[in-house]
C-alpha cells in the first residue's frame, strides 16, 4: 500500500494529499490491529463483547468468537519462568558445535538448547527454532499427569451440544540422550540413538483401561518411530504405523502429533518463521482443573497474561499428512507452545488449541513450569477437548520401564511404576 | 439346598462389592492409615454385563421358530488393583455368572444323541458361577528393575493373531458360551481360563527388548471342568453322558460317536460308544513354556517352547481304547477323547513396512509359526474293511489296517506346522466417513496348517471329513468409529477355501453423555458348502445378540 501512495506522489502530488488523508481516516476507523491491541492491555482489564477488538490476533478465532458472543476475560500480570541452570549450562557446553544437516537434521547435538543465538533473518530460522522447541527443558523424564490430583491425566470430550465423557489416562516420557539433573549424563549407555520413548496408558474407562502405546522416536531422520500398542482384550502387543500418528485418538480431537502441541519428527517437515506476536496465555494457571460450566470448555476462574512468542508455521514434506499447515505460537523463554492453530487441505480453520501453564516444584524445591489444562476445538464439527496434565518431572525412572516387557504386565486399572 | 446355596451367594456377590466400594470411596471403619491406602494405593473397577442371544437361523425339525433364545447370560466381574509397594502389585477380580438356558436344545439333544440311554443334554444352569474364588489374581513382584515375577491365577497369551489362536494355547479356552469366530461378542480374553502358575519376565537388554520369559502352570491346583472345549462333545469324567457345547455342531449335521464304526444307514447302531476324556483339560498336569524375545532394526522376534498346552476343540481325537461285546448283538468301543499333552516350537514377528519401492505401504507384518511335532489324528479306512481278508465290511469306516492288522487305537502322529501370517493396515476412507481423519483399522490374516508327513485316512473323526496336507483359513476384519466414536462398527469375517465361511458383524453404541455404558448389537453367521466340515459345522447356529455393558 505504501509503495502505492508513493506512486501516486510522483504522478499528482495533490492526489497524494488526498490519498493519504483517506488511507489516515481508514486508519483510524479500521478496528484495532494486533501491536496496537498488545501495547493497550494492562493487568486488571476485563476483555469482553464489547471490547473484542482488543484481544484480536491474540487468541484464537474460535475463543475471539466465543468473547464476541460474550464471554470475558481477565488480564493478569505476565509470570516469567526462568530456565534451569543445568539447562542453561548445557547449553553453553554443547550449543557452540551445533549445526544442521542438508535436510534439516541435527548436527553434532548433545543437549541443551541447540541455538541459543540466531539471527531472525537467517533462511533457516524457522528450523532452528522448531529444533529450539524440540529440544526445550522438559526434565530428564517426567509423569504426565503425575501433578494431578488422583495422579492421572483427566480428559473431558464435549460434543457440540454439550454432552461429555470423561477419560483416565497417564503418560511418561523419558529423554534419554539429554539428562540434566539425574545420572548418569548427559546421555543413558546404549540410549544414545533415542531421543525420547513415551508410555502412554488408559486407565479409564475399564473398556479401555490396560491400553499401552509404547512410542520410541529415533534421532535417526530416516528411521519411523516405533509404535507397540498392548491391548487388553487380547492380552497381546500389537505394532502400529506412521500411519496412526495422523488418526484421530477418538472420541478426543488429538491425533498422536498434536501431544504437546507438535510431536511430529522434525525432519520431516518444513517450518516457517512468521514473526514475533505478543498473544493472549495463561502460564500460571491457578486452578487444576480450571472451573467450566458442564458441556463448555471456556475457563471461568482463569485469568490471561500477554506473552510474548515467536510464530512458527508448520507444513508436513508428505502431501498426505493430515495438516496441511500448522501454526505454533512459541514462548521465547521457554519455548513452550500456547496456540496452536490448524487449517485443513481446503485451506479453512480446522482446530485450535491453547495450553495453560502452572507453576510446579521439582524434588529439590526449584520452581519449573508444566502444561495445566490443555484445550483443543475443532471449528468445523463443534467437538472438544479438554486435558489436565500436569506433569511431575524428574521422577528417576529406569530406561528399561519403556520397554515391552512392562506391556506385557499391564493389568487393567494398574500402574506400570 | 444347593440351589438355595447359589442363590444366596450370588445375592452376597454384589453386595459384597458395594460394600467394599463404599469404603474405597467414602469412609472408612479402619483409621486414616488404611483409609489412605484404599484412596491411593487402591482403584476399583469391573463391568456388569447382560448378553442375549436369538437365533436366526432357518429352522429344522428340532428348532422349528424363528426366534429361539439361546444365551441370556448375566456377568458382574469385579477388579481391584492394589499399589502395595513399588516392588509389589497385587490384582484381583471375581467373575459370577447367571446363566439360563433355552430348555429345547437340551431336549433336542437328548433326541438325537444315541443311544438315548448313554446321553444326556447339559444342564439348565450349566454355566452359573457363583463362586468366590479368584477369577484372576496376581502378585506382581518387581525385586530389580528388569525382573518381573507374577504368581498366581493368571492369563499367559504368547503369539500374534486375532480372533483364531494358535500359539494361545497356554490357558485353555471355554468354548460353551463362545460361538466359533466371533471375536466381536466375546474377545479371546473373555472365553480364556486363567490358571495358576508363575511367569518371569528377565529383560537381559532393554533397549533392544531383549527379554526372557518363563512360565511354569502346575496345573493341579487348577480344576478340571467340563465345559473346556466343549465344541467337541465327550462323555464326561464318570457319568459317561456325551455333552456338547452350546455351539458343538448342530445335532443333525455331526455323526453320534461310533456311528463311524457302525452302519450310518442302518435302523440300529451296531456300535455303542463309551466316550471318556481323558483329564487334564482344564490344566491339572504342569505346563512349561520359555521364550526369548529380541529386536533388530524395526523387526521384533521371539523364539520359545511350550511343553504341555491346551488344545483347541478342534484338535482333540478320539483314541480307541478297547472293544468289547455289548447287548443285541452290538459292540461298545471304549472311546478317549485325547490331546492333552504335546509340545510346541514356538515362533513369533512383528515388523513394520513403511514405504515399499516408493509405493506407501504402512502396513504392519505379524506372523506366527507352530510346530507340533507328532501331533495325533485319527486315522481309518474308509470304507471299513476287514483286515486279515481285505474284504469291505459293509460299514462306512473302520479301523486302518497295518500289515493286516487292526490298528490298536486308531491314532497316528504327524509332525504338522501352523503358521500365522498377518497384515495391520489403518486407513483412510474420509468419504465414508464424518471425520476424514478417522482412520479404518483394517486386518488380514492367513491361517495354514501344514501336515509334514501326511498320509492318506486321517480324517475328523466326527465328521469323517478328510483333512487335507494342506488346510487354509483367511480372516478379515476392519472396524471403524463414527460421531466420536460413539458409533462404532466393525465386521470379522473368517473363509475357509475349501467352501466355508463365518460372519460376525457388529455395532457398538456408546452414548455421548456417558462413557461406561456400551451396547453391542452383533450377528454370528455361518455357511458353506456342507454341514459336516470346518466352520459349516454351525451353519445353522446363526444368531444375533444384544450385549449390554456398564463399567464401573
Amino acid at each position: 500500500m505504501k509503495s502505492g501512495v508513493k506512486s501516486q506522489l510522483a504522478i499528482n502530488s495533490r492526489f497524494a494529499i488526498c490519498g493519504l488523508t483517506l488511507c489516515l481516516a481508514l486508519l483510524l476507523c479500521l478496528p484495532s490491529g494486533t501491536q496496537a491491541a498488545e501495547a493497550d492491555l494492562k493487568p486488571g482489564d476485563t476483555i469482553g463483547p464489547n471490547n473484542w477488538q482488543r484481544v484480536q490476533g491474540m487468541v484464537g478465532e474460535n475463543l475471539l468468537n466465543r468473547i464476541k458472543a460474550g464471554y470475558t476475560i481477565q488480564i493478569k500480570p505476565t509470570k516469567t519462568y526462568r530456565p534451569l541452570k543445568e539447562y542453561i549450562d548445557a547449553t553453553e557446553k554443547y550449543s557452540g558445535k551445533v549445526g544442521l544437516g542438508p535436510n534439516g537434521e541435527l548436527l553434532n547435538y548433545v543437549a541443551g538448547q541447540p541455538f541459543p543465538k540466531f539471527d531472525l533473518n537467517d533462511p533457516q530460522i524457522g528450523q532452528k527454532l522448531a529444533w529450539n522447541f524440540f529440544w526445550r527443558w522438559l526434565g530428564d523424564d517426567y509423569k504426565t499427569g503425575g501433578a494431578v490430583k488422583g495422579g492421572k491425566i483427566v480428559r473431558s470430550v464435549i460434543e457440540r451440544d454439550g454432552s461429555e465423557r470423561r477419560a483416565d489416562l497417564v503418560s511418561y516420557f523419558i529423554f534419554p540422550r539429554t539428562r540434566y539433573t539425574s545420572d548418569p549424563k548427559p546421555a543413558i549407555p546404549g540410549y544414545e540413538h533415542i531421543d525420547y520413548m513415551q508410555l502412554r496408558v488408559d486407565s479409564y474407562p475399564r473398556d479401555a483401561a490396560g491400553t499401552t502405546t509404547l512410542e520410541i522416536r529415533y534421532d535417526d531422520p530416516k528411521r519411523p518411530d516405533d509404535l507397540y500398542i498392548y491391548i487388553p482384550s487380547i492380552r497381546r502387543i500389537r505394532r502400529a504405523t506412521t500411519t496412526q500418528r495422523c488418526q484421530t485418538l477418538a472420541p478426543s480431537e488429538f491425533n498422536l502429533d498434536d501431544i504437546n502441541s507438535f510431536n511430529g519428527k522434525v525432519t520431516d517437515f518444513n517450518y516457517k518463521y512468521l514473526g514475533d506476536k505478543k498473544i493472549l496465555a495463561n502460564i500460571s494457571q491457578e486452578h487444576l482443573p480450571f472451573g467450566r460450566k458442564q458441556g463448555d470448555y471456556l475457563p471461568q476462574d482463569e485469568k490471561w497474561e500477554v506473552v510474548d512468542t515467536y510464530v512458527l508455521e508448520i507444513t508436513p514434506k508428505d502431501p498426505s499428512y493430515c495438516y496441511p499447515r500448522k501454526v505454533l505460537h512459541l514462548n521465547k523463554v521457554t519455548y513452550d507452545t500456547h496456540w496452536t492453530l490448524i487449517w485443513d487441505k481446503r485451506g479453512e480453520y480446522w482446530k485450535e488449541q491453547f495450553g495453560f501453564f502452572t507453576p510446579v516444584k521439582l524434588h529439590d524445591g526449584r520452581e519449573v513450569w508444566s502444561v495445566g489444562d490443555v484445550v483443543i476445538v475443532n471449528v468445523q464439527n463443534g467437538r472438544s477437548t479438554i486435558v489436565t496434565a500436569t506433569r511431575a518431572y524428574n521422577q528417576g525412572y529406569p530406561a528399561s520401564m519403556w520397554s515391552l516387557a512392562t506391556l506385557q504386565s499391564i493389568m487393567r486399572g494398574g500402574s506400570v511404576e | 439346598m444347593e440351589q438355595m446355596r447359589k442363590k444366596i451367594l450370588s445375592l452376597l456377590g454384589p453386595l459384597l462389592i458395594l460394600l467394599t466400594t463404599s469404603h474405597v470411596q467414602a469412609y472408612s471403619i479402619f483409621g486414616d492409615e488404611v483409609e489412605n491406602f484404599l484412596k491411593e494405593k487402591v482403584t476399583f473397577g469391573g463391568f456388569i454385563e447382560n448378553t442375549t442371544g436369538l437365533s436366526i437361523s432357518h429352522g429344522d425339525r428340532h428348532f422349528n421358530t424363528s426366534n429361539r433364545l439361546d444365551m441370556q447370560r448375566f456377568t458382574i466381574q469385579p477388579e481391584f488393583n492394589m499399589d502395595m509397594a513399588g516392588w509389589a502389585k497385587f490384582f484381583i477380580s471375581w467373575r459370577f455368572v447367571k446363566e439360563i438356558r433355552y430348555s429345547a436344545e437340551a431336549k433336542s439333544r437328548r433326541k438325537t444323541v444315541s443311544p438315548a440311554a448313554n446321553a444326556g443334554p447339559l444342564d439348565n444352569t450349566f454355566y452359573d458361577e457363583d463362586s468366590f474364588k479368584p477369577w484372576e489374581a496376581v502378585l506382581d513382584l518387581f525385586p530389580t528393575d528388569l525382573l518381573k515375577i507374577r504368581l498366581g491365577r493368571q492369563f499367559i497369551s504368547w503369539g500374534e493373531t486375532d480372533g483364531i489362536r494358535l500359539l494361545d494355547v497356554i490357558n485353555p479356552q471355554d468354548l460353551t458360551f463362545s460361538p466359533p469366530a466371533a471375536p466381536n461378542l466375546f474377545n479371546l480374553d473373555e472365553t480364556r481360563i486363567p490358571s495358576w502358575g508363575l511367569r518371569t519376565l528377565y529383560t537381559v537388554r532393554p533397549v533392544s527388548n531383549t527379554i526372557f520369559e518363563f512360565f511354569a502352570l502346575p496345573g493341579f491346583w487348577d480344576q478340571a471342568k467340563q465345559r473346556v472345549d466343549e465344541v467337541v462333545g465327550a462323555n464326561d469324567t464318570g457319568d459317561l453322558k456325551v455333552r456338547y457345547g452350546r455351539w458343538s455342531a448342530h445335532p443333525e449335521t455331526r455323526i453320534a460317536f461310533g456311528r463311524l464304526f457302525a452302519n450310518p444307514i442302518g435302523p440300529a447302531p451296531v456300535v455303542i460308544p463309551s466316550v471318556s476324556r481323558q483329564l487334564p483339560n482344564a490344566g491339572d498336569a504342569w505346563k512349561i513354556g520359555t521364550r526369548i524375545t529380541h529386536n533388530i532394526g524395526e523387526l521384533n522376534f521371539g523364539l520359545g517352547y511350550i511343553w504341555g498346552f491346551n488344545p483347541q476343540g478342534a484338535d482333540q481325537v478320539f483314541k480307541l481304547i478297547q472293544t468289547g461285546p455289548g447287548p443285541g448283538g452290538t459292540t461298545i468301543a471304549r472311546i478317549r477323547l485325547v490331546n492333552d499333552r504335546t509340545n510346541i516350537f514356538a515362533g513369533h514377528f512383528n515388523y513394520t513396512v513403511g514405504d515399499l519401492v516408493g509405493i506407501p505401504l504402512k502396513t504392519a507384518i505379524r506372523g506366527e509359526v507352530a510346530f507340533y511335532p507328532d501331533e495325533p489324528y485319527n486315522i481309518s479306512e474308509f470304507p471299513g474293511r476287514n483286515c486279515a481278508t481285505g474284504a469291505l465290511t459293509g460299514l462306512r469306516a473302520g479301523p486302518r489296517c497295518k500289515r493286516g492288522v487292526e490298528d490298536s487305537d486308531g491314532l497316528v502322529e504327524k509332525n504338522t506346522l501352523r503358521y500365522a501370517l498377518g497384515f495391520d493396515r489403518s486407513t483412510f476412507i474420509p468419504f465414508l466417513q464424518d471425520d476424514p481423519w478417522r482412520a479404518f483399522s483394517m486386518s488380514f490374516q492367513i491361517f495354514q496348517r501344514i501336515i509334514l508327513d501326511h498320509e492318506g485316512g486321517i480324517r475328523n473323526f466326527s465328521t469323517a471329513e478328510k483333512i487335507k496336507q494342506v488346510s487354509t483359513n483367511l480372516t478379515f476384519r476392519v472396524g471403524t468409529g463414527y460421531l466420536g466414536d460413539t458409533i462404532l462398527p466393525d465386521v470379522f469375517i473368517a473363509y475357509d477355501p475349501t467352501g466355508y465361511w463365518a460372519v460376525n458383524p457388529a455395532v457398538s453404541y456408546i452414548p455421548p453423555w456417558n462413557e461406561k455404558i456400551k451396547l453391542t448389537l452383533t450377528a454370528a453367521t455361518y455357511g458353506g458348502r456342507n454341514k459336516f466340515g470346518s466352520i459349516g459345522l454351525f451353519s445353522e447356529k446363526d444368531s444375533v445378540f444384544l450385549k449390554m455393558r456398564y463399567q464401573f
